[in-house]
Parts: C-alpha cells; sequence; structure tokens
C-alpha cells in the first residue's frame, strides 16, 4: 500500500490555507494547517511532515524563524521546505538553500497545479 | 500595566514616508488582498466544488475585495487631508465603536473570530470628525483580525483619560505575543521608515501610519500598547467640553 504523503500548511490565511488544502486533497495528498510558526511547532511534535508549504510573512515569529529552529534539530533539518509568498521577488534562492527551501511559489501569479508539482518534486 | 508597553507620544509628529516608499508600501499592502482574491478566483475554476463551497468563496472574495478597498480609500483619503476641511464635531464613540463592529461582523463571521464592543455606560463624548474616526478604528479592527486568536473576541473599548480630558478608544486583541524585536520594527514602521521584508509581520504599518494621519488631523494621535497576550491599539483625542461650557 502507498504512503500517503502529509504536508503541512504554514499560512497565516486560513482562507488561503483552505484553498491549498483542497487542491493538495485533489491530488491525493494529506495536510493540515498551523495559522503560526508556534502551531507548526507543535504540529511537527506531533507528526513529522514529508514536506512544509510555508509562507514567509506570518503573525508572530516569521517563516525564518520557525526554519531556525527545524534547523536545530537533527531529525527535522531535512524537511523540504516550500515557500509560498508574495514576495518571492525578495528573496535569493541562494539564502535559502541554507534554510532547506526547495522551492518558491509566488502566491501573486502561481496557479493551484504548482503547489501540486512543487510538492511532488520535492517528495521525488 | 504590568507585562504591556506603551509609546503613544512617539508615533506623534513623525515624518511621513517618502512619496516612493509609500507608493512601494502601498503596493505591497495591496498585493496581499489581491493575490488572495486571484487565488479564490482560481478555485472557482474547478469543477469539483459544492454549491455551498462555490458560495462560501464568493463570499470570501466579496469581504477580502472589500478589505483591499478600505485601504485604497484610506490612501486616497490620507493624500488629500491637507487640502481638506475636517469638521470636528461632538461623537458619541460608545455608538461609534458599535458601529465598527457592526460593520466588521460580516468580516469576522467568515473568519471564524468574534469582536464586541465593551460597554459603557454613559460614555464622555468625544470632539472628532466621524469619518476619520470611524476609519482609523476600521483600520485597527482590520489589523486586529489578522492578529487574533479565534478563542478570545477582538474589544473595542473607549475610555477617558487625563482626568476626563481625552479619550482613548482602542481595539484590543488576543493572540500569539509579537516577538519585541518585530514589535520595535512595527513600531518603526508607525512613523517612519518602511522596513526590511524579512524582518515585519505581514501588516508593512502603513494602515497605521494613515491612521495616525488621519488621527493628526484631529489633533489627536495613535499608539499601542503590547501585552503579553496581544496587543491594543488605540486613538488618543479630546473629550468634548461642551458640557461644562453650558
Amino acid at each position: 500500500m502507498t504512503k500517503v504523503p502529509f504536508v503541512l500548511i504554514v499560512e497565516d490565511d486560513e482562507w488561503l490555507a483552505e484553498q491549498h488544502a483542497r487542491t493538495l486533497q485533489t491530488a491525493g495528498i494529506r495536510s493540515q494547517h498551523a495559522a503560526h510558526a508556534l502551531a507548526a511547532i507543535d504540529m511537527i511534535d506531533v507528526q513529522v511532515p514529508d514536506a512544509l508549504l510555508l509562507d514567509v510573512l506570518l503573525a508572530g515569529p516569521n517563516a525564518f524563524t520557525l526554519l531556525h529552529e527545524l534547523k536545530s534539530h537533527s531529525d527535522l533539518a531535512s524537511i523540504p521546505v516550500i515557500l509560498c509568498t508574495n514576495s518571492a521577488e525578495q528573496l535569493s534562492e541562494e539564502d535559502l538553500s541554507a534554510y532547506g527551501v526547495r522551492c518558491v511559489l509566488d502566491k501573486t501569479t502561481m496557479v493551484p497545479g504548482d503547489i501540486i508539482a512543487a510538492i511532488k518534486k520535492v517528495l521525488l | 500595566m504590568k507585562g504591556s508597553r506603551d509609546w503613544s507620544g512617539e508615533v506623534r509628529d513623525r515624518l511621513p514616508f517618502s512619496d516612493l516608499s509609500f507608493a512601494i508600501t502601498a503596493a505591497h499592502e495591496l498585493k496581499s488582498p489581491l493575490a488572495l482574491v486571484r487565488q479564490l478566483s482560481l478555485a472557482l475554476e474547478s469543477d469539483e466544488l459544492t454549491s455551498g463551497e462555490r458560495e462560501r468563496i464568493v463570499h470570501q472574495i466579496l469581504l477580502t475585495s472589500e478589505r483591499g478597498l478600505r485601504l485604497t480609500t484610506d490612501l486616497s483619503r490620507a493624500s488629500r487631508l491637507e487640502e481638506s476641511m475636517f469638521t470636528l464635531e461632538p461623537v458619541n464613540p460608545q455608538q461609534l465603536c458599535e458601529e465598527v463592529a457592526h460593520e466588521l461582523t460580516p468580516l469576522y463571521v467568515a473568519r471564524g473570530k468574534e469582536i464586541r464592543v465593551s460597554s459603557r455606560y454613559r460614555p464622555v463624548l468625544a470632539v472628532a470628525n466621524r469619518d476619520l474616526l470611524r476609519r482609523i478604528m476600521l483600520n485597527f479592527g482590520d489589523n486586529a483580525l489578522h492578529y487574533a486568536s479565534s478563542d478570545a473576541p477582538v474589544e473595542l473599548r473607549a475610555n477617558t483619560r487625563n482626568r476626563g480630558d481625552k479619550i482613548r478608544i482602542g481595539v484590543r486583541d488576543y493572540g500569539p505575543a509579537v516577538p519585541i524585536d518585530i514589535w520595535k520594527r512595527l513600531r518603526g514602521a508607525l512613523g517612519t521608515d518602511v522596513q526590511p521584508l524579512h524582518d515585519r509581520p505581514q501588516s508593512s504599518g502603513l494602515g497605521l501610519y494613515v491612521a495616525g494621519q488621519f488621527a493628526n488631523a484631529m489633533h489627536g494621535c495613535i499608539g499601542a500598547t503590547r501585552h503579553r497576550d496581544g496587543a491594543t491599539f488605540y486613538v488618543d483625542i479630546d473629550a468634548s467640553t461642551q458640557m461644562s461650557l453650558l
């Protein structure tokens, strides 16, 4: 039996998170939603996701705080991360690779299928 | 208040954004609702939606558009502040809070959150321009929606200050505490520069800056208090002394 991939969506906009979850569901990918970085850490403690779909600007600690936290734990440092942000053009891929970021999606230009493609890419 | 910090004085009389940074920040602020409207619209193209889901997404698009439009209206209003005359009149802050809560309730409900007014018996009147004060409170209410948790309602409340000379109307949210470094940068964003993107929360502070301009036009000021479990954003304006003249 094939394992169903599990993605943690860290997104402070519930409506957008809902859309992401719906998109992932159509591709047979299971997901959960954390509204902020602290909730994400709690949820990762319960179950380590196969990938993280992460917004950058969050209420409270931002994505980089979460990525630093993940990097500090050897068992979590290798979780592939997909950033999904309105500020993609201001982020340097070179800087991001150090955080385990494998892909950056621009919310202003992406289509729902891009999320599935990105998840499949990092899970391969 | 123990465990909280206030900076009302620092917010007043700051230099405005430069024209360019103002435009850049405004563009950034609008990007968020526009990107959401786009994603929600794309979601409508799916054949797998139920009619209930479709209806819900259309409602979300409507509310998000209205939120974006509030910002554009505020921005255009702020740019014309100097050339306009604003009538100051006695305003019942309690009644205004109720109107703002009523206006924001559909957005809060759709987001699974609650907004309410802390009731006060016989509120003191404030001297304000009703429309500008309403816009300030809507702005704070929009801001609180982003940071508030679903567990506790956002509260609007009006109190007297300085032995009755001032009225403070505030919006209190309960949510994850904003880390002190981000708080300091948000504080900076209220009056001076556009902040480095990596370091700031979703709000660039532009909405708060505009609220500050509106408050200044009414001889008031805005400020904020950071609590362990959230924040209060407020506006201080003169209390009406008309009763003492009678």
